[in-house]
């Protein structure tokens, strides 16, 4: 195992750095280290406003459902078994022509991503406290008992992915029940939360959590301590023991039939004219890859976390900001950027080097699928979201902040990225200029949506002036995407 | 008149050199063959010469269009067969000779689809979706979306890999005929065999660069056959 394991560290380091170079890849942690600290290092000026538990709480969700993204790539096990016979080939798929054990090879893949994103975000993050320790007067041991929490929490999210996805591969009735039962109980969580009963403990919802709370700098390091590990340890094992339990060492791939469905779209796509072919391509490769779940979720699950933290800042924290619909419509635009992510990882694009086609082309019909698969569900939750706040007499004002920030957002995203969105947000320096150009235009739309009610004018003012720029912005990196672009070759 | 002309191509692929200052001429009417090891820069060369890849130095014009400065030009008149079979996964076959023929603005298509269906023996797997056919359907699929525009030009790598000896023959017999009918062919290939029943001068690429080049009886030498000159030219060179 250990061979395997030292294998597969070494293939996920190498696809990593393969997207861009060994020093940048590197240069990530090294990142996330120094921001660590930063964040650390200023900890005695917002601990004043926010209680060490809130900042924990928020903390350990946050790792939480890093760790249910790390182990999401586990949905991928489909995919890498049926690319065995392309173009690139991962050591797991070897099982199909080697002695070798899918379970075996599975828990490999499981300890690779616990290693390698451990190492490549949480030891980083507590390097990067530790070394604050000189300026906020931080307890080194407080610091460890931190990182083992959050170890917790992370294995947990991820054994909780890895589950699912072999259970999905399965059943998926079996895998909707399960989905449903792991909300219910964060849902019922933040109600007990929210009623003040407390009738559902943290550690019932993350035990990393619970232990979190039952050690020092919150805790006394006592029995209680002991036994929620020794519990999380437990849940961990069993997903994880029950994902391995569930990987089938055949595998059958489904043989797809299907209609000859593309000339049908292509004709309803005709007033896209030349791009009308091509847009139906796109289409019609969602609909048959099944990625728009895919999408849907990642989409959802933002704006589901975004409503849970307003909630929580509104109610659990009680502090006076006054969230609005402007606010949600900015934030909505942000997020549809892994939308349009998703939309380049649907399949290889190799053989379109074949065709005369270009990358500016196929990106620019990207960016009218994704304009047209998220616009309407962008509006709707805005629209839901304002009627559900009482808050609809902003919506002449939010449409058109949601509008424009997507399509800043998408054009900002597909003019740094290209058609390898997820490999180039590896390079910290395309990382930075991304951060930098949505964030600065994020937060200086939240903070101006803010001061709507004490300062209309000026708000109003103020956000008409940032949605002209943006409105510039989009019209100038929508034409240098030719530039960029045109001599870039497809596939990778 | 020259189908293609190269002068000095050379590509770096960073610090490593895939092709090294590549002279070549092809004839309209001719099936020209490039061989040479694995690594030899066979896959690089055709991708410069299908605007696939931009060169680092040199010229090449492929039927008159700069590949350097018009690459889309040369997509449009050219057919390509790549060296991975990589059709669209999601699309049925039918669905990529009918996207092909719409990208290519093919006129008559559904006559040239039925055509190349039947040409293969598609007919069966019209319906399902590329990513569970067999690799020898995928490319006789990739066949079928070079061959479908009948352009003057086919760059083919390693088109008969993954094919049974029906379809080989069935291949070979189309590609002389094509060449016959005035159509110019650059393939690369390991399979000297074919190669040497269907080309009328080859090249031999070794480490990026073109160590011998003419008609096959040329390049053959007193050997036997291409495979004893291959060996001695290659072997003679490490």
């Amino acid at each position: 195992m250990m061979f395997l394991l030292r294998l597969m560290l070494r293939e996920e380091f190498r696809m990593h750095t393969s997207y861009t170079s060994r020093h940048m890849f590197l240069a990530f942690p090294a990142l996330v280290g120094v921001l660590s600290f930063s964040t650390a290092a200023t900890a005695n000026n917002y601990l004043d406003v926010t209680p060490l538990r809130d900042v924990l709480f928020l903390l350990h969700v946050s790792v939480f459902l890093y760790g249910v993204s790390v182990g999401a790539f586990g949905f991928l096990g489909r995919q890498y078994q049926e690319r065995a016979t392309g173009f690139r080939n991962y050591l797991v798929t070897q099982p199909s022509i080697l002695p070798m054990s899918f379970k075996r090879t599975f828990l490999g893949m499981y300890l690779r991503d616990a290693v390698f994103y451990l190492a490549l975000i949480l030891v980083p993050m507590t390097l990067g406290l530790l070394a604050s320790v000189p300026l906020n007067g931080f307890r080194v041991t407080s610091i460890l008992f931190l990182f083992g929490a959050a170890l917790l929490s992370f294995l947990a999210g991820m054994s909780l992915s890895f589950f699912m996805s072999t259970l999905y591969v399965r059943s998926a009735r079996a895998f909707a029940a399960v989905a449903a039962l792991v909300s219910g109980l964060f849902v019922a969580y933040g109600l007990s939360r929210f009623s003040g009963t407390g009738a559902i403990p943290a550690a019932a919802l993350l035990p990393g959590l619970g232990v979190q709370y039952a050690v020092p700098p919150l805790g006394s390091l006592g029995a209680e301590a002991v036994w929620l590990t020794l519990a999380g340890i437990g849940l961990i094992l069993a997903l994880l023991g029950g994902a391995v339990a569930l990987v089938s060492d055949q595998y059958e791939p489904k043989n797809v039939y299907a209609r000859d469905d593309l000339p049908g779209i292509e004709a309803r796509l005709s007033r896209f004219r030349s791009y009308g072919t091509l847009l139906a391509k796109e289409l019609l490769d969602l609909k048959r890859s099944g990625t728009p779940v895919k999408m849907f979720f990642s989409f959802v699950t933002p704006l589901i976390f975004l409503s849970f933290t307003v909630w929580f800042v509104r109610y659990g924290l009680n502090l006076p900001i006054g969230f609005n619909t402007v606010f949600y419509a900015a934030m909505v635009g942000f997020f549809g950027i892994s939308m349009y992510n998703w939309l380049n990882n649907v399949d290889n694009m190799d053989y379109m080097s074949t065709l005369p086609l270009s990358v500016p082309q196929i990106i620019r019909v990207k960016l009218v699928a994704y304009l047209l698969l998220t616009l309407g569900i962008s509006a709707a939750f805005v629209v839901a979201i304002s009627w559900m706040n009482g808050d609809t007499r902003l919506l002449w004002l939010a449409l058109p902040v949601m509008v424009v920030t997507s399509l800043y957002s998408v054009v900002m995203t597909a003019y740094l990225t290209g058609l390898r969105t997820n490999s180039f947000l590896f390079d910290p320096g395309v990382l930075f200029a991304f951060s930098a150009m949505s964030m600065l235009p994020d937060v200086g739309l939240a903070v101006l949506s803010f001061t709507i009610d004490a300062s209309p004018a000026f708000a109003i003012g103020g956000i008409a002036l940032a949605l002209g720029a943006l409105a510039l912005g989009t019209l100038i990196l929508y034409q240098g995407i030719d530039r960029k672009w045109s001599r870039a070759a497809f596939g990778e | 008149m020259a189908a293609l002309e190269v002068q000095g191509l050379t590509k770096f692929y960073g610090s490593v050199p895939a092709l090294q200052g590549v002279d070549l001429a092809v004839e309209e009417g001719e099936f020209f063959g490039l061989f040479g090891p694995n690594g030899a820069g066979k896959t690089t060369f055709l991708k410069v010469l299908t605007g696939q890849l931009a060169p680092t130095k040199g010229h090449a014009r492929v039927l008159g269009i700069d590949v350097a400065e018009r690459p889309l030009a040369v997509k449009e008149a050219v057919g390509i067969v790549p060296e991975v079979e990589s059709p669209p996964s999601y699309l049925t076959s039918y669905e990529y000779l009918y996207f092909v023929c719409r990208v290519r603005k093919v006129a008559d298509a559904e006559a040239k689809i039925t055509r190349w269906l039947e040409f293969f023996d598609l007919g069966d797997v019209r319906r399902t979706i590329c990513k569970d056919l067999s690799k020898g359907t995928r490319q006789k699929l990739m066949l079928a979306a070079a061959f479908i525009h009948e352009p003057k030009l086919l760059f083919l790598d390693e088109p008969f890999i993954n094919l049974d000896p029906i379809y080989q023959r069935r291949l070979k017999d189309y590609l002389r005929e094509y060449v016959d009918a005035g159509g110019t062919v650059l393939m690369c290939s390991h399979l000297l065999e074919i190669a040497e029943k269907l080309c009328d001068r080859v090249g031999i690429l070794n480490a990026g660069r073109l160590i011998a080049q003419g008609a096959l009886k040329d390049v053959r030498g007193g050997e036997k056959d291409l495979e004893s000159a291959f060996l001695r030219l290659v072997e003679g060179r490490r």
